[in-house]
């Protein structure tokens, strides 16, 4: 079933301007820095999107900042109630992303508006295109902050979308980090660098908002499917000009070219989504280009990671901790729900359970560090099924009178990491290694019953008579919330 | 002609660089005539030196997380290096 969902980027400005959650700015704003300035206010104040309709030096280029830096943007972008709670939104998003994959499907060249103008050879110039120098002291500018790269496997031709950063270096050259942990990483690092054979490549920049939503999302179906999933219909891709690959035909600007097996150069530092410049400057994965198409008047898309809150924090949390959701329940594991906090910037997550039996917490916790998606995340509280996963006074107050200092504490060493942990000592960095850590709110199973603490609250310690009544006559007290 | 600026990572101790030599390293543009160029990288061989006057053009210096440090030094670049082929 089709969702009412947008098919490409300028729909979904249309629906943040009908919501209230737009901000068009006519005067004229610099790419180099006053823009990702701007983005970043926006992001630490949750306001509206900023449409910037007039770049510096780039007259007919436009940009979309913050395109998904909350949750009300995210509820609009999934095409429900801009009101929608969390707990709605990752329901339906469950519901969407269980069902069966939908198939892109493959239309015209003169049918895809990301065609319409075509930069080959020398035309096709990266400097040419407004990249936002996003924070003063960044590496480069960053033309691709919220944007998929699209790559496929040699051997099963299995496709990945995935949000890798691409720092523009020169006219014909991108480079960024890609985890060997992620999925291109082990396509590229595994399956064509030992054959020294380049690897192609097309970014896309400015697509709708949900297969964006889709890249950066840790499924294991493939992100062009996981999109289909998300909208209830088919993603329209269109074939690249210069290699096999196909692209949504509706975003606004494609980057085609081939990732370089024999050669790194140094990237970075840039502001990253633990909210500090932390991953060193160092040698990274190259993308040299070929080919560049887009919309007329084409509208970049920009994210500036710093302090929480922007999209990167707020959809991988979101989708980081779905999947965990997923996979718990998969295991049969009888937990009331799952949330990361964005505010945490995916480090945290609280999985909320029955403490049916005794280890549940481990369990737990081996399950979800054991995963493809640890690398993200160092953090697990579990919390018993009386504590509102989605409340941070409500899990506080849990981890700071459930949780043991010492028995309720597990570490786990030895864990895969990133470079981007700002904790982390250089050589922890260096060869992303971290480690990990369990809090079990929960109170043991063996203790007495009358040795268990009661949880004073006006729920818990007072008859429902009494409740009642005092609910019935709280404006009547003088009480005027 | 006002002299052209540039800047340049640099990740290991400052007082380790070596002044008045030729070597390898990894520029930006700050200063092209087309202002859509402005921090374009390339690799060059140059020679810098730590006092601001001696060579053509200046060189600010940038720490691996970006910090700028107060005074430029001066470079004179001998040649782009093309690493791409
Ligand atoms: C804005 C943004 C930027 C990201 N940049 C990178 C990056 O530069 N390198 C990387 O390996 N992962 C990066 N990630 C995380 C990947 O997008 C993430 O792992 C995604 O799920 C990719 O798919 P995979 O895990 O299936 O490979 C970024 C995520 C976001 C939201």
């Amino acid at each position: 079933m089709p969702y009412p969902v947008f098919k490409d980027n300028r729909e979904f400005i249309k629906a943040l301007e009908v919501n209230n959650d737009l901000v068009t700015i006519q005067q004229e704003v610099d790419w180099d820095l006053e823009l990702g300035a701007i983005v970043r206010r926006v992001c630490e104040k949750k306001s509206a999107s900023p449409y910037f309709k007039k770049i510096k030096d780039y007259p007919g280029f436009e940009a979309l900042g913050a395109p998904l830096a909350t949750y009300k943007r995210l509820a609009i972008a999934m095409g429900m109630n801009p009101d929608a709670s969390v707990p709605e939104i990752s329901n339906e998003y469950v519901r969407r992303t269980t069902q069966e994959p939908v198939h892109p499907i493959l239309v015209e060249k003169k049918k895809a508006p990301c065609k319409e103008n075509i930069w080959l050879n020398k035309d096709a110039d990266l400097l040419k295109l407004p990249g936002p120098m996003v924070h003063d002291g960044d590496g480069g500018r960053y033309l691709a902050t919220w944007h998929f790269v699209v790559s496929k496997d040699p051997e099963t031709a299995s496709i990945n979308w995935g949000m890798y950063r691409q720092m523009v270096f020169d006219e014909k050259t991108m480079v960024g980090p890609v985890l060997p942990f992620s999925d291109m990483g082990k396509m590229f690092y595994g399956k064509y660098v030992p054959k020294n054979k380049p690897m192609p490549f097309a970014t896309v920049i400015g697509c709708d908002p949900l297969s964006g939503v889709a890249a950066c999302a840790p499924s294991p179906i493939p992100e062009d499917q996981f999109a289909g999933m998300l909208m209830g219909r088919p993603v329209e891709l269109v074939k690249c000009e210069t290699c096999d690959l196909q692209v949504p035909a509706h975003a606004e600007i494609i980057i085609e070219g081939e990732v370089l097996p024999n050669i790194k150069i140094e990237e970075a530092p840039f502001g990253e989504y633990t909210g500090y410049r932390t991953s060193p400057r160092e040698p990274r994965t190259v993308y040299r280009i070929k080919a560049i198409t887009f919309r007329n008047n084409p509208i970049m898309t920009v994210s500036n990671m710093g302090i929480p809150t922007d999209e990167g924090q707020l959809l991988r949390s979101f989708s980081l901790g779905l999947e965990m959701r997923k996979l718990l329940e998969s295991q049969g594991i009888p937990i009331t729900g799952v949330y990361m906090l964005p505010e945490s910037t995916h480090h945290l997550v609280v999985v909320g359970v029955k403490p049916a039996y005794s280890g549940i917490a481990s369990q737990i916790a081996n399950l979800v560090f054991g995963s493809k998606l640890s690398p993200w995340f160092t953090m697990v509280v579990v919390v018993d099924h009386e504590t509102d996963i989605y409340s941070k006074d409500d899990v506080i107050h849990a981890l700071c009178t459930k949780c043991h200092p010492s028995r309720g504490i597990r570490k786990y060493e030895q864990a895969p990491g990133t470079p981007l942990y700002p904790f982390a000592d250089p050589e922890e960095r260096k060869w992303s290694r971290g480690s990990q850590v369990l809090f079990d709110c929960t109170f043991p199973l063996d203790w007495p019953e009358s040795d268990l603490p009661i949880k004073v609250s006006f729920n818990n310690v007072y008859p429902k008579e009494v409740r009642e009544k005092v609910l019935k006559n709280w404006k009547s007290y003088g009480f005027k919330d | 002609m006002a002299s052209k600026e540039y800047d340049t990572f640099i990740l290991s101790d400052l007082s380790g660089v070596p002044e008045d030599q030729e070597m390898e390293m990894i520029l930006r543009d700050l200063t092209p005539t087309d202002r859509r160029y402005k921090y374009r990288s390339f690799y060059a061989s140059a020679i810098v030196s730590k006092s601001e006057s001696k060579y053509p053009d200046l060189l600010w210096v940038r720490l691996g997380r970006g910090q700028l440090q107060e005074k430029p030094w001066s470079i004179k670049i001998i040649k782009e290096v093309n690493k791409f082929g």
